[in-house]
């Protein structure tokens, strides 16, 4: 498989003589005949000790660089250690002005009286305290989701992004359709999957019962590409 | 099989001669620790260029983030601290570990033919570390790394001719801001490195070329670099790397406060080993001859020597010189390093300037990591709108002439004034404010109006007032006769009518110690019905404070009383009307001698000094200033 080409081999090469490992460096070097440790004894003695420097050398040699490689790489890793990012860690959100339960229902700025019955979905934005590393941002914009008012008058939503490859899934008239510009994944208005491409329906989220007229929306983002719906 | 495959790679890039090239460099005379200094360089620059470039993951160059970014790394992500502390220390160990290389070079003679160039490439690559420790200090943006690097720009500056344009392009402009940080950054992990790489190996190579400069041929038989020197390069290594491993471990890398552009740092120093620079440059002689010449002309003809030794020492006592100058050198540097370091320890102002920022860092470490953590425009405006604080610096600045704070400054220093010829710690001429609104000021106020008054009288408009002048005088005036009437007040039948008047004042004030509200009703009815025992029944405060007892309203001038309005005493409300005018007519109208300072603060100032003042802040573990009040001289008063 590998060519068998001799090795560029110092030894023979060189005519510095410089040589390869210590058995040679002994019998070559200078002071090989200065030493008086002719007898073998002496000689294994010195074989050995050379592999214990040799050993030693290395594994220090190891420790030292893996030290701060190690350190570095566990602190690269950081983002898989941490909580998944939290888009208000507290849950309330009260302080920013974002109506928020304890479960994570936010109230959205539309009724239910103002959606048509039976008509087209709407677009809105929902906005919630985001954190970002070290940063907070009060009540700020952090999704959208489609609204729609059923014949029976129960409000569903759905989030926008596309469970494909995470483009906007954008509404279309003329089909009657909700569809992705990105790699043309098509869902009916009830959120169904309408071709083969998207791999599961539309992310459909859960809105709060008995609320009157206010909608409240548990927002969540989740996984694309994958069949399942598993938030992220 | 594996045999076969590195035969394989061998034969296509010639590898094991590499290797063979790099392990077996002959060392005559044997391995020798002497030799270790030049391979624990290589070792620490590897171990920056690791944690530098995951640093650099983190890391956020601009004005508003990166204090941010850098304080993230060190507080929240996994290891930060340890990487940080790696790259912070080793920094510091590369220094070092180059003054020891270059001396020992130098000692040793390595620099003489033919070896002149790999000097001069040393050389280089000092100039190069050194360039990379002053641009790292500033990344962090921090007031430390900050106010330091403003000088280094400042001394660039200085340069003949091409100074401010050279500062200019430095600092991304004509001051700094984002592109101060964006250029360092640059400079910092790129061109710097980059050329750190570059020349280092052309040291390596012409190193390589001339061999090793052996001390003692005969000190040992000659052996190879691999293992024998490996080895003990290799211990070497391990034991710098345990030196900054322990101190990143038990000391820390240090993230000052975030920079403050509006708040100078006035324990701004340099990176340690520039301190001999710093102390250099105080030299009034130095000054003297002008920046330039003390900051860039002198260190340029010390470097210039240095880069003349190969050529000096061929001559005959050129190496002896040589040595002698290194010597001289060194123990100069060592002497202003000393220097400074005891100058600074002995130096009152430039420990409470450190105490002060080590206060904020823990401070802003609170702030930063509260609920809310760091708004968008950066984590200084957290610091700049903490009233905990803002509140001392503001006292400090705008009361501390006249009051005190528990016998300091409010910033924890004590107040100096020139008094009879001599400097001494100055006397008060306005109540120390330490204990305002506590059950002891109430309490003091009751009942012992003329002691707790008597500051006063320091005040030069007391020495300066004549008989008949309508003044507020701590002795005259019917409070002082109430409150000094001591067989009524302090009679055994009123103890207990004293303790509930306290509770109710401090209530009033609500916020210092736990409020006895069993207390507060009785203390209330007392303030505005008199119902006292003995001879002072029937004398209420409401007598002269007619609206005391209620929350605090401002009252038109013409409904004052001649007392000063007591509703909600010591409040915040109250406080900031006080402060804002005290010389209106509820207040203490013409008697008054105090600045009015709703015309010398702006509104968000004194919002911040009296939310300090009544403890209206987010909890702090930083301990409170201790209490400083110097021996005889306390709430003394001029004889």
């Amino acid at each position: 498989m590998f060519d068998e080409t001799p090795l560029i081999d110092g030894a023979g090469s060189e005519p510095e003589e410089e040589p390869r490992d210590e058995e040679t460096l002994e019998e070559n070097s200078d002071e090989a005949e200065m030493m008086p440790e002719s007898d073998e004894v002496a000689h294994e003695d010195r074989s050995r000790r050379d592999f214990m420097t040799q050993i030693l050398a290395g594994s220090i040699g190891a420790i030292v660089g893996l030290v701060p490689f190690v350190a570095g790489l566990v602190f690269f890793l950081d983002p898989l250690f941490r909580e998944k990012r939290a888009v208000d860690e507290e849950g309330t959100g009260s302080q920013s002005g974002v109506a928020k339960d304890s479960q994570g229902y936010i109230k959205l700025p539309v009724t239910r009286s103002a959606l048509p019955i039976g008509g087209s979905p709407q677009l809105v934005t929902i906005k919630d305290d985001l954190v970002d590393a070290w940063n907070k941002f009060p009540n700020v914009p952090i999704g959208t989701v489609w609204l729609r008012r059923l014949a029976s008058g129960e409000v569903i939503a759905f989030n926008t992004i596309c469970p494909h490859l995470g483009c906007s899934v954008e509404y279309r008239g003329s089909q009657q359709d909700f569809y992705c510009p990105c790699h043309l994944s098509a869902f009916k208005l009830d959120g169904q999957k309408n071709n083969p491409i998207p791999p599961r329906d539309m992310d459909r989220l859960e809105i709060k019962a008995d609320t009157g007229d206010e909608i409240w929306v548990q927002f969540r983002n989740f996984r694309g590409g994958i069949s399942e719906k598993v938030a992220t | 099989m594996i045999r076969n495959l590195l035969s394989w790679l061998d034969d296509r890039t010639g590898y094991r001669e590499i290797l063979h090239e790099a392990l077996f460099e002959r060392v005559p005379g044997g391995a020798r620790w002497r030799y270790v200094w030049g391979s624990t360089l290589v070792f620490t620059f590897s171990v920056q260029v690791i944690t530098g470039l995951f640093l650099w993951t983190a890391y956020s160059s601009s004005a508003q983030t990166a204090w941010e970014s850098v304080y993230y790394i060190q507080n929240e992500m996994t290891f930060g601290w340890l990487v940080r502390g790696l790259h912070h220390f080793t920094a510091q160990a590369m220094v070092i570990l180059m003054a020891i290389h270059l001396v020992q070079v130098i000692i040793d003679g390595a620099y003489k033919a033919p070896r002149e160039v790999n000097f001069w490439l040393g050389l280089i690559l000092m100039q190069i570390v050194l360039g990379l420790s002053l641009t790292g200090y500033l990344l962090p943006w921090d007031q430390k790394g900050y106010y330091a690097t403003k000088v280094a720009t400042k001394i660039m500056g200085a340069t003949p001719i091409i100074g401010v344009q050279l500062q200019q392009l430095v600092q991304g402009g004509s001051e700094y801001g984002h592109h101060t940080l964006t250029r360092f950054f640059a400079m910092h992990a790129g061109l710097l490195p980059g050329a750190l790489i570059a020349f280092l190996g052309l040291h390596i190579y012409v190193f390589r070329r001339h061999g090793l400069t052996v001390k003692d041929p005969n000190h040992a038989p000659d052996t190879m670099f691999w293992p024998d020197q490996v080895l003990k390069d290799g211990v070497a290594c391990l034991a710098v790397l345990a030196l900054v491993l322990g101190l990143a471990i038990w000391k820390g890398a240090e993230l000052s406060p975030p920079a403050n552009p509006s708040e100078s740092y006035a324990a701004a120093r340099p990176e340690w080993y520039f301190l001999f620079l710093f102390r250099f440059l105080k030299f009034e002689f130095i000054e003297h001859f002008g920046l330039a010449f003390g900051a860039i002309y002198l260190p340029g003809l010390i470097m210039l020597m240095i880069g003349a030794m190969p050529l000096i020492g061929r001559t005959a006592r050129g190496h002896r010189f040589n040595v002698n100058f290194t010597w001289a050198l060194s123990i100069g540097i060592g002497v202003l390093t000393l220097m400074a370091f005891s100058e600074d320890g002995s130096d009152e102002a430039h420990q409470a300037a450190i105490h002060e920022a080590h206060r904020d860092a823990i401070r802003i470490q609170e702030l930063a990591g509260g609920p809310n953590k760091i708004p968008v425009s950066g984590a200084v405006t957290l610091l700049r709108e903490d009233p905990f604080t803002q509140g001392p610096r503001l006292f400090a600045k705008h009361c501390s002439s006249c009051h005190q704070y528990n016998g300091h400054n409010g910033r924890g220093r004590l107040v100096y004034e020139t008094r009879d010829g001599k400097q001494q710690v100055a006397l008060p001429t306005a109540l120390d404010l330490g204990n305002f609104g506590s059950s002891e000021w109430m309490r003091a106020v009751v009942v012992d109006y003329s002691k707790h008054f008597a500051p006063l009288k320091n005040a030069p408009w007391f020495k300066a007032a004549k008989p008949d002048d309508e003044i507020l005088d701590p002795d005259e005036s019917e409070m002082a006769d109430w409150s000094g009437d001591a067989e009524s007040l302090r009679s055994d039948e009123n103890k207990q009518n004293v303790e509930a008047l306290v509770a109710f004042l401090v209530a009033s004030a609500g916020y210092k110690d736990p409020p006895k509200n069993n207390l507060v009703a009785r203390g209330q009815r007392l303030a505005v019905d008199g119902d006292w025992a003995g001879a002072i029944n029937g004398t209420s405060c409401a007598d002269c404070h007619s609206t005391i007892g209620q929350a605090f309203t401002p009252v038109a001038d013409d409904d004052a009383d001649e007392a000063p309005n007591l509703s909600g005493y010591g409040s915040a409300a109250w406080l900031k009307d006080f402060i804002s005018n005290p010389g209106a007519a509820q207040h203490y109208g013409s008697k008054n001698q105090m600045p009015a300072y709703g015309k010398r603060m702006t509104s968000e100032e004194l919002e911040l000094l009296v939310r300090w003042l009544v403890g209206d802040y987010t909890p702090t573990l930083v301990e409170p200033y201790e209490e400083r009040r110097a021996p005889g001289t306390a709430a003394s008063v001029a004889k």
